[in-house]
C-alpha cells in the first residue's frame, strides 16, 4: 500500500515552487523557456480530449458533453462501482417451428467480478449480444429538467449580453451585487430552509440505553450506492441500475507565465508517452537523505545526503545558505559545504556494465552547470537556483 | 521436528476422494474437507479448539486462512462462522463473528461490506475442473484419506 505513493508525496525533501509553494520533486515541472519550477497549482490545465477509461475510446469534448461525459459502452457496477463486465449464459428458448422443441441460446448478462452484482440482481432481462443495448431508466423528471436548462441558458445568455454592455460601467456597490446575485430567488428561498429546519441533534441522558441492530439482511442501498444514482436514488438493493461509465480527461499542461507547453500527453489514450514532458526529475537532480543521523540539543550532526543527477552532462553544484525567511519554519543552524560539488552525468550503461561502475569520478572533470537544449539545438549552460526545505526528523530526548 | 509434525497432519485429516489439497497448504488439526474442493498451496486451514468442516464443491483460494480458536474467555468451539450455500468471501476480507452467513451473501472490499446475491452463484465446475487438472501437474497433492466415504463416481 505503501511504497511508491509515499515516496512520491514524502514531505522530507522538498522544492519552493516558482509559486511559493513546496512541493516534493516528483510533483513539479521545470519550464525550459522560463527556467522555472512550477507545479500543478500554478500551471493551465487544458483539455485534450475526454475518454472513457475502460475501453479507452476518445470522444471530441462537444459530444461527450452531449452523453453527459459518460461512455456509451461501458457500465459502472451500482454497487460498489467497479467496472461491469458482460458473461454469457446459455438459455433454453422454445423453438417457433417446432414449439415441442427448445434450443439453447446464448445470452448475455452484465456482472461485477468485484462485489459480484449482476444484472439479474437488478431485475434486468438478459440480452442477446454482448454489446447488448441496454436500455436507461427514464428519468421521470426528464422533461422538467430540459425545460429549466433551456430556461437557464436564456437567461445566462442575457446575462453575459448585459455584461458586455456594462464593462466599462463600474458603479456597482455592494448592494446591487447581493441583488443582481438573487436573480434566480435562490437566496430567499435558501434563508427560507434554513429558518424552517431546526437542529436535530441531542445529547444522551446518562445511563440511558442505546440498543444497535446490525442489519444482517443488508437490503437497503448505502449512501455512497444512493448518491451514484442522483436521478433515483434507489432505497433497495434490489432496485440497482447499472450507470454508465463516466468519462476522464487528458489534459496537457501549459506554464502560466511563457504559454509554452510543459506537458503534453500522445492524442491516442492507449498510448502512456509524451509529446511533451518537461516533469522536475528529468532535469534537477533529486536529493535524498540518508536516514540514521541523531539530533541532540545543541550538538552538531553530521548529515548525509545523497544527489542523483538525471541529466546526460555532469552538472555542478553549489549551496548557498539560505536566510532565514519570516514564516519558513527553520528550526537548525546549518553549516553547508563551500566546496563546489560535480556531479557526474547519468550514464545508462553503467546500470548494467558492473565494470564500468568500478570506475572512479573524478571531482575536477570538466565542470558544467545543468544544460538545457535550447531551441536552435545549441548547448546551454544555465544556473537554476532552487529553494529546498529538508525535514531531517526530530529532535533526541535529553537523557536517551 | 518437521517430519514428526507432518505425521500428526494426516491422521487428523480426512480429505475426500475427489479433493485436490496441495501440499504445501497447512492444514492442522481436526479438519474435514469434502470431495470436489480445491485448496490451493498456500492456504492455511488451522482447527485449533474444534473441527473445521469443509464441505463438496469449494474453493479455497490462495493466502486463504480458516482457523477455529476460540478466545480465551469463552468456551471451546464457542465461536463458530457457519457458510452456508453460494457464500463468497472476497479478497482479504474477514468474518471473526460468531454467525452463521445467509445463503448467496457476498462479502467484499476493504471494509468487508456484505451483499445478498438474489440468485445462486453459478456452478464453478468449470474453474474446480481446471484447477483439478493443472494444480498436479505443479504441486504434489495431500493424499485422500482411506477410511472415509466410499468413491463415488
Ligand atoms: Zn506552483
Ligand atoms: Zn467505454
Ligand atoms: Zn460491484
Ligand atoms: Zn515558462
Amino acid at each position: 500500500m505503501t511504497g511508491i505513493l509515499s515516496l512520491c508525496d514524502n514531505k522530507i525533501v522538498q522544492y519552493l515552487c516558482a509559486c511559493g509553494k513546496w512541493k516534493s520533486i516528483y510533483r513539479l515541472y521545470l519550464c525550459r523557456h522560463c527556467y522555472k519550477i512550477r507545479c500543478g497549482d500554478c500551471v493551465l490545465h487544458e483539455v485534450d480530449s475526454p475518454y472513457c477509461p475502460n475501453c479507452l475510446e476518445n470522444m471530441p469534448s462537444a459530444e461527450a458533453k452531449l452523453k453527459k461525459n459518460r461512455c456509451v459502452n461501458c457500465f459502472d457496477c451500482p454497487s460498489c462501482g467497479h467496472t461491469l463486465t458482460p458473461r454469457a449464459t446459455s438459455q433454453m428458448v422454445s423453438n417457433p417451428d417446432d414449439p415441442g422443441k427448445s434450443t439453447p441460446k446464448k445470452m448475455f448478462y452484465l456482472a461485477c467480478g468485484f462485489c459480484r452484482w449482476t444484472t439479474r440482481d437488478g431485475g434486468i432481462p438478459d440480452k442477446p449480444t454482448v454489446s447488448g443495448g441496454w436500455e436507461d431508466m427514464e428519468n421521470p423528471y426528464a422533461a422538467r429538467l430540459s425545460s429549466l436548462l433551456e430556461h437557464y441558458q436564456q437567461l445566462a445568455q442575457r446575462e453575459k449580453a448585459e455584461k458586455e454592455r456594462k464593462k466599462y460601467v463600474r458603479r456597482r456597490s455592494h448592494l446591487m451585487y447581493a441583488a443582481s446575485m438573487d436573480k434566480y430567488g435562490m437566496v430567499s428561498v435558501a434563508a427560507k430552509r434554513k429558518g424552517l429546519m431546526p437542529p436535530t441533534t441531542g445529547t444522551l441522558k446518562e445511563n440511558e440505553e442505546v440498543t444497535v441492530t446490525i442489519l444482517k439482511e443488508p437490503d437497503t442501498t448505502k449512501m455512497h450506492q444512493r448518491m451514484s444514482s442522483v436521478e433515483f436514488q434507489p432505497a433497495e438493493t434490489g432496485d440497482l441500475f447499472p450507470g454508465h461509465k463516466h468519462l476522464l480527461i487528458r489534459r496537457s499542461l501549459r506554464c502560466k507565465e511563457c504559454e509554452h507547453n510543459l506537458s503534453k500527453p500522445e492524442f491516442n489514450p492507449l498510448s502512456t508517452k509524451f509529446k511533451i514532458q518537461l516533469i522536475a526529475i528529468l532535469h534537477i537532480p533529486e536529493i535524498r537523505v540518508v536516514p540514521g543521523a541523531e539530533f541532540r540539543h545543541k550538538k552538531d550532526t553530521k548529515v548525509t545526503l545523497t544527489f542523483t543527477n538525471p541529466v546526460n552532462t555532469n552538472t555542478k553544484i553549489q549551496f548557498l545558505q539560505v536566510e532565514g525567511n519570516a514564516g519558513e519554519e527553520v528550526t537548525a543552524k546549518i553549516d553547508v559545504p563551500k566546496k563546489e560539488l560535480v556531479l557526474a552525468h547519468r550514464d545508462d550503461a553503467t546500470m548494467y556494465d558492473e565494470m564500468s561502475s568500478q570506475q572512479e569520478f573524478k571531482d575536477d572533470s570538466r565542470s558544467t552547470a545543468t544544460t538545457l537544449p535550447s531551441e536552435n539545438q545549441e548547448q546551454q549552460t544555465v544556473w537554476l537556483e532552487h529553494r529546498i526545505n529538508v525535514n531531517l526528523g526530530t529532535l533526541l530526548q535529553q537523557g536517551k | 521436528m518437521e517430519y514428526s509434525l507432518q505425521i500428526v497432519i494426516d491422521f487428523n485429516v480426512k480429505i475426500s476422494p475427489g479433493a485436490v489439497v496441495c501440499d504445501e497448504s497447512e492444514i492442522i488439526g481436526d479438519v474435514t474437507i469434502g470431495t470436489r474442493t480445491v485448496i490451493h498451496p498456500k492456504a492455511k486451514i488451522i482447527a485449533e479448539d474444534g473441527p473445521i468442516i469443509i464441505g463438496e464443491n469449494n474453493i479455497i483460494e490462495e493466502l486463504a486462512c480458516i482457523i477455529n480458536k476460540a478466545p480465551a474467555t469463552a468456551s471451546p468451539g464457542s465461536r463458530q462462522v457457519m457458510l452456508t450455500s453460494g457464500c463468497i468471501i472476497g479478497a482479504a476480507c474477514t468474518v471473526t463473528s460468531s454467525e452463521d452467513l445467509d445463503e448467496n451473501c457476498v462479502i467484499y472490499g476493504a471494509n468487508c461490506e456484505r451483499r445478498m446475491q438474489k440468485e445462486h452463484p453459478p456452478a464453478q465446475t468449470l474453474q474446480i475442473d481446471f484447477l483439478t487438472k493443472i494444480l498436479p501437474n505443479y504441486h504434489y497433492l495431500k493424499k485422500p484419506t482411506k477410511s472415509s466415504t466410499p468413491q463415488r463416481n
